[in-house]
C-alpha cells in the first residue's frame, strides 16, 4: 500500500490482482448482477487509486471487503447509507485482530472456518454480511427469537476469530 | 444502558451484531454511543470487528468469480485509468497576482476584422448549418469508432498477453507436477521411513529426504523457510534449501544431497537467501531415528 500511496501504477495493479475476486465475489453474491459487480468491483478500485489514504493499515483483505460490501449495500438499498463514494473511516485498527496474525490469514482458510461453524451460528452471519439485513428480518426469515439470532451471531464470530487465529498460530 | 452483568451479555451481543453490521439505524447508533463510553464492549467490538470482515471471503468462490473476459474487461479499464492518471503532467499554478500569459500571436499578423454582414439569403445559411452539423456528427462517430478500435485492440493485446501468461505457466506446473509425482513416490514406497513432525513429516526413501506440510503459515515479505541437516557426527547443523509454500499452505521438497548420512532434521524463518546458522527458533528439529 505505500507504493500505491507514492502512485507506483505497477504497485496498484498488483493490489488489483490480489484482490479483484474478493471485492467482485462480495459484490456479485450481493447484487447477483454481474454488470453491477464489474461496475461496483472498478469503482471500488478506482477510488481507492484515488484515495489511498483511506486505509489506515490493519488487514487489507478485511478493510475492501468491507468497503466492497458497503457499497453494495448503497447499490441494493439504492439510497445512500453513507455520502457515494466514502470509505468507512473506522476500519483499519490495529486493534482489530493482530496485524501480524491477519497477514498470515488467506481465504481459503476464513472459508475453512466458515465452514466449521454450526450451520445455526454460519447462516446468520453470513445472511447478515452478504444479505444486508437486520438481525430483526434475519429472525423473522429463519423463525428464530431475536435474542437467539444476536446470541448466535456472537457466538459464530467469536468461534471464527479463535479458529482464524489458531490456524494462523 | 448500564451494567448488571446480565445486562451486559445482550449489550455484547448486540455489540456483535453491531460489528456485523445487522443493527438497524437507530440501534447502531446507540450501541455506537454506548461504545464510546463502555470498555468492555469496545474490547468486544474490536475483537470481532475484524472477524466479521473476513466473513466477506466467503464469496470468493469460483461460483460467484469474474470470468476471464470479465477479469481482462475489468483490468483493462483499471488499468488504463491508473495509466493515463499517472502520465497527467503536474498542473502549473500561476503565482498569486501574476497576469496570465496571453495567447501566442504571430508577430506582424494581420489582425482580424470582422467580415461585413452581406445579405446572403437564409437558404444559404441553412445549408451552411446542415453542412456544419453532418460534419459535427461524422467527425464525432469517426472518433468514437476510432476510440473503440483503441479499446478492442487494448483488450485483444491484453488477452494475448493473458494467454501466453497462461501456456507459461502451465508448462511450469506440468514440470512442478512431474516433480512433484516422484517425491510423492518416494513418501508411499513401501520402505519409507516417516518421522511425524508438527502440520506433516519427514521421509527418508530411496536415499532422499523429503519434507511434506500442510497448512503452513504464509510469510511475510523478505522471509523464507529454511530446512538445516545435522550429519552424524557433526557438531552444528548445516543450511539446506530454502522455499515458501503455495498458496494453500501445502508444502512438498526433496533436500539435496544423500540422506544416508543425516541424523536430524530442522526447520526454520530465515530472510530470503538464507542463512549459514538459524537465526530463529526452529518450528521443529526432527532426528531421523
Amino acid at each position: 500500500m505505500a507504493r500505491v500511496r507514492d502512485r507506483d501504477p505497477a504497485a496498484f495493479e498488483s493490489l488489483y490482482d490480489g484482490f479483484h475476486r474478493l471485492v467482485y465475489g462480495i459484490a456479485q453474491r450481493m447484487l447477483d448482477d454481474s454488470m453491477a459487480a464489474e461496475d461496483l468491483t472498478q469503482a471500488v478500485f478506482l477510488k481507492l487509486w484515488a484515495d489511498p489514504d483511506a486505509f489506515h493499515g490493519g488487514n487489507f483483505g478485511a478493510w475492501i471487503a468491507r468497503v466492497a460490501r458497503n457499497r453494495a449495500l448503497d447499490v441494493i438499498r439504492a439510497r445512500s447509507v453513507r455520502p457515494e463514494g466514502e470509505f468507512p473511516i473506522d476500519l483499519g485498527s490495529d486493534d482489530d485482530l493482530d496485524e501480524t496474525v491477519l497477514a498470515k490469514i488467506e481465504g481459503e482458510r476464513v472459508r475453512a472456518a466458515l465452514r466449521a461453524l454450526p450451520d445455526e451460528q454460519r447462516a446468520p452471519i453470513e445472511l447478515g454480511f452478504f444479505g444486508g439485513i437486520t438481525h430483526e428480518e434475519i429472525a423473522r426469515r429463519t423463525g428464530t427469537p431475536l435474542g437467539t439470532v444476536k446470541t448466535r451471531i456472537r457466538s459464530g464470530l467469536r468461534k471464527l476469530r479463535e479458529a482464524l487465529e489458531a490456524s494462523a498460530a | 444502558m448500564n451494567g448488571s452483568s446480565e445486562h451486559d451479555e445482550a449489550l455484547l451481543d448486540s455489540v456483535a451484531a453491531y460489528a456485523l453490521g445487522t443493527l438497524s439505524e437507530a440501534e447502531a447508533r446507540d450501541v455506537a454511543a454506548h461504545i464510546a463510553t463502555c470498555a468492555e464492549c469496545a474490547r468486544e467490538y474490536h475483537d470481532l470487528r475484524g472477524a466479521a470482515d473476513l466473513v466477506g471471503y466467503a464469496a470468493e468462490t469460483p461460483e460467484y468469480a469474474p470470468n476471464e473476459l470479465q477479469s481482462a474487461r475489468m483490468k483493462s479499464a483499471i488499468v488504463r485509468h491508473v495509466r493515463a492518471a499517472s502520465d497527467v503532467p503536474p498542473v502549473t499554478v500561476p503565482a498569486p497576482g501574476s497576469t496570465p500569459a496571453p495567447p501566442p500571436a504571430s508577430p506582424g499578423a494581420p489582425v482580424a476584422t470582422l467580415p461585413v454582414r452581406s445579405r446572403a439569403p437564409w437558404l444559404a445559411y441553412l445549408a451552411a448549418a446542415a453542412c456544419l452539423a453532418v460534419a459535427f456528427l461524422s467527425t464525432f462517430q469517426l472518433s468514437n469508432v476510432r476510440a473503440q478500435h483503441e479499446q478492442d485492440v487494448q483488450q485483444l493485446t491484453l488477452l494475448r498477453a493473458q494467454v501466453d501468461q497462461q501456456e507459461v505457466a502451465a508448462n511450469e506446473a506440468r514440470g512442478h507436477l512431474a516433480l512433484t509425482q516422484s517425491i510423492v513416490a518416494d513418501l508411499l514406497a513401501p520402505g519409507a521411513q516417516r518421522f511425524p513432525v508438527p502440520r506433516g513429516l519427514v521421509a527418508r526413501s530411496n536415499g532422499r529426504i523429503v519434507i511434506a506440510l500442510q497448512h503452513l503459515p504464509a510469510l511475510p515479505k523478505g522471509k523464507v523457510y529454511q530446512a538445516w541437516t545435522l550429519r552424524r557426527g557433526a557438531k552444528a547443523v548445516a543450511p539446506s534449501i530454502t522455499f515458501t509454500p503455495d498458496t494453500s499452505g501445502l508444502l512438498i521438497v526433496e533436500l539435496p544431497g544423500s540422506a544416508t548420512d543425516i541424523a536430524a532434521v530442522a526447520l526454520s524463518v530465515e530472510p530470503t537467501g538464507g542463512s549459514k546458522a538459524p537465526t530463529t527458533t526452529p518450528a521443529f528439529v526432527r532426528p531421523l531415528s
